[in-house]
């Protein structure tokens, strides 16, 4: 399981921080960062709630 | 009622409040459901959590370019002029123009302005707080997002209530009040524009740090903004910044004055309150549709969409979708989880969002802090519309504020 931001859409809203703070964090560019780029399968119904809450949709779980 | 009594296209339909029976009847019944108009092909109703979220994340099959995000019918020539503005463009135009403008609206930023909003809530308060009854919409709901988009845009605060018309003229066209046609409509924009190209021209001699500013520096694929786009930008920054929050926070009081078990909960538990406002949201929903159309022939629960078809969202249904939301009918200061759809998703996901959740809690602290018991004085009166759930006046009265030393407080 990998993340993926689109920063054409992220705009800092943060959503995805506050559901999983383990994978994501918003820095002063007001983009959110990736602190794992492949978060292991106990964070997975996290990152799907993040993904699923993000207001402008910008992330994507890309599955390998 | 039955389907065959159900008519959103009247905005007489809406004047006792959004008709949540007729919402609550398309979701069990007809989630995708072929609306006829007299004056128009039709269009779909999509009432269902689930699909408005599927609509507004396929911007490629449901388009806001093609025939622009309102119901009715524009000409081509009309279109042309509506596709300027953000709210009416697909990807990837859409994501360059809001390029340009979503740096000022981040949730840091908007922080930011924390102070500033509280000063202006303050002030309104202080305006009304001695006289023991207002209205609540004209005298402190329309004022404060008035005052901060104003002073974002770079307008004169003095001329405030110039914007405050025209966007009530613009967004009022079948409410008799505003008194306003589509032709009024037409004139009121103009008369915004000229306004706004005036500010323009005296911006670029002598930039300072407010949107206006900024847009006249503004650059997309190299070439500065036409002053249809400019013009554009200053429309739907000025009334997409003022009816929505305006309407959100009179709405909002409105629902704790009728439920007061819900604000008596509030004002013992203070902490409650950002929760309150994702309620308030819920439960308001500002904007009642925007529409899409689509670009090919698709289906969206077992229903054939056209392309061409026009597909329009009903976010107060999503809202009280009962497959998302639990006992969605209740008023719930402390409701979570709360992902309601107020301000959409998707590309155009509201950008003023957070600027709205700072305007509105710092509000209602300072409301509720200050005007505890506020109720109201005689009935609420309603925007006539089917595209803004609105309140225009709405008469309130409340134990007028008293300083420590027992004097009434003065404005």
């Amino acid at each position: 399981m990998r993340v993926v931001v689109n920063y054409d859409l992220c705009e800092g809203n943060s959503m995805c921080t506050q559901v999983c703070p383990e994978v994501f964090e918003v820095r002063d560019d007001d983009r959110a960062h990736l602190l794992v780029e492949r978060p292991g399968e106990e964070l997975r119904a996290k990152v799907e709630t993040a993904v699923r809450r993000c207001p402008r949709q910008a992330l994507v779980l890309v599955e390998d | 009622m039955t389907l065959a009594d159900i008519d959103l296209a009247d905005p007489d339909r809406f004047l006792a409040g959004v008709p949540h029976d007729a919402f609550r009847l398309l979701r069990a019944e007809a989630p995708v459901f072929w609306h006829p108009e007299t004056r128009g092909a039709g269009f779909w109703v999509i009432s269902r959590y689930e699909d408005v979220v599927a609509v507004s994340k396929d911007p490629a099959t449901f388009s806001s370019a093609r025939g622009g995000t309102n119901v009715f019918e524009l000409s081509d020539e009309e279109l042309a002029v509506v596709r300027t503005m953000m709210v009416n463009m697909d990807p990837p135009r859409h994501t360059k123009y809001r390029r340009l403008v979503n740096q000022g609206f981040t949730p840091r930023m908007v922080a930011r302005l924390e102070p500033h909003v509280r000063d202006v809530c303050r002030r309104i308060v202080d305006a009304v707080a001695a006289k023991g009854a207002c209205d609540f919409v004209v005298e402190v709901a329309a004022e404060l997002p008035l005052q901060v988009i104003v002073e974002l845009l770079g307008v004169p605060l003095t001329d405030r209530h110039k914007v405050f018309d025209w966007s009530n003229r613009l967004i009022g066209f079948d409410d008799p009040e505003f008194q306003t046609s589509m032709e009024d409509g037409k004139v009121a924009a103009s008369e915004l524009w000229a306004y706004a190209n005036q500010l323009a021209l005296e911006r670029r001699q002598h930039p300072r740090e407010d949107l206006v500013s900024l847009l006249m520096q503004a650059e997309v694929d190299g070439e500065r903004l036409t002053e249809m786009e400019f013009d554009s930008f200053f429309l739907l920054l000025s009334v997409a910044g003022n009816e929505t929050t305006r309407n959100l926070m009179a709405g909002g009081m409105l629902a704790l004055i009728e439920h007061p078990a819900e604000r008596t909960r509030l004002l013992t538990d203070p902490s409650l309150l950002p929760r309150a406002v994702e309620e308030m949201l819920r439960w308001v929903s500002p904007v009642i549709h925007f529409r899409r159309t689509a670009t090919r022939d698709t289906e969206l629960q077992g229903q054939t969409i056209r392309a061409g078809q026009k597909v329009v969202l009903f976010y107060p249904s999503a809202n009280r979708d009962e497959t998302v939301f639990s006992d969605p009918e209740r008023f719930d200061v402390g409701r979570t989880p709360n992902e309601h759809l107020a301000f959409g998703i998707g590309e155009h996901f509201c950008l003023g969002a957070s600027l709205a959740r700072l305007e509105i809690r710092i509000m209602f602290e300072e409301l509720l802090g200050r005007l505890p018991d506020m109720e109201l004085a005689g009935p609420a009166r309603r925007l006539r519309s089917n595209f803004i759930n609105g309140i225009k006046h709405m008469p309130v009265r409340f134990t007028p504020e008293r300083r420590a030393n027992g004097a009434p407080v003065t404005g």
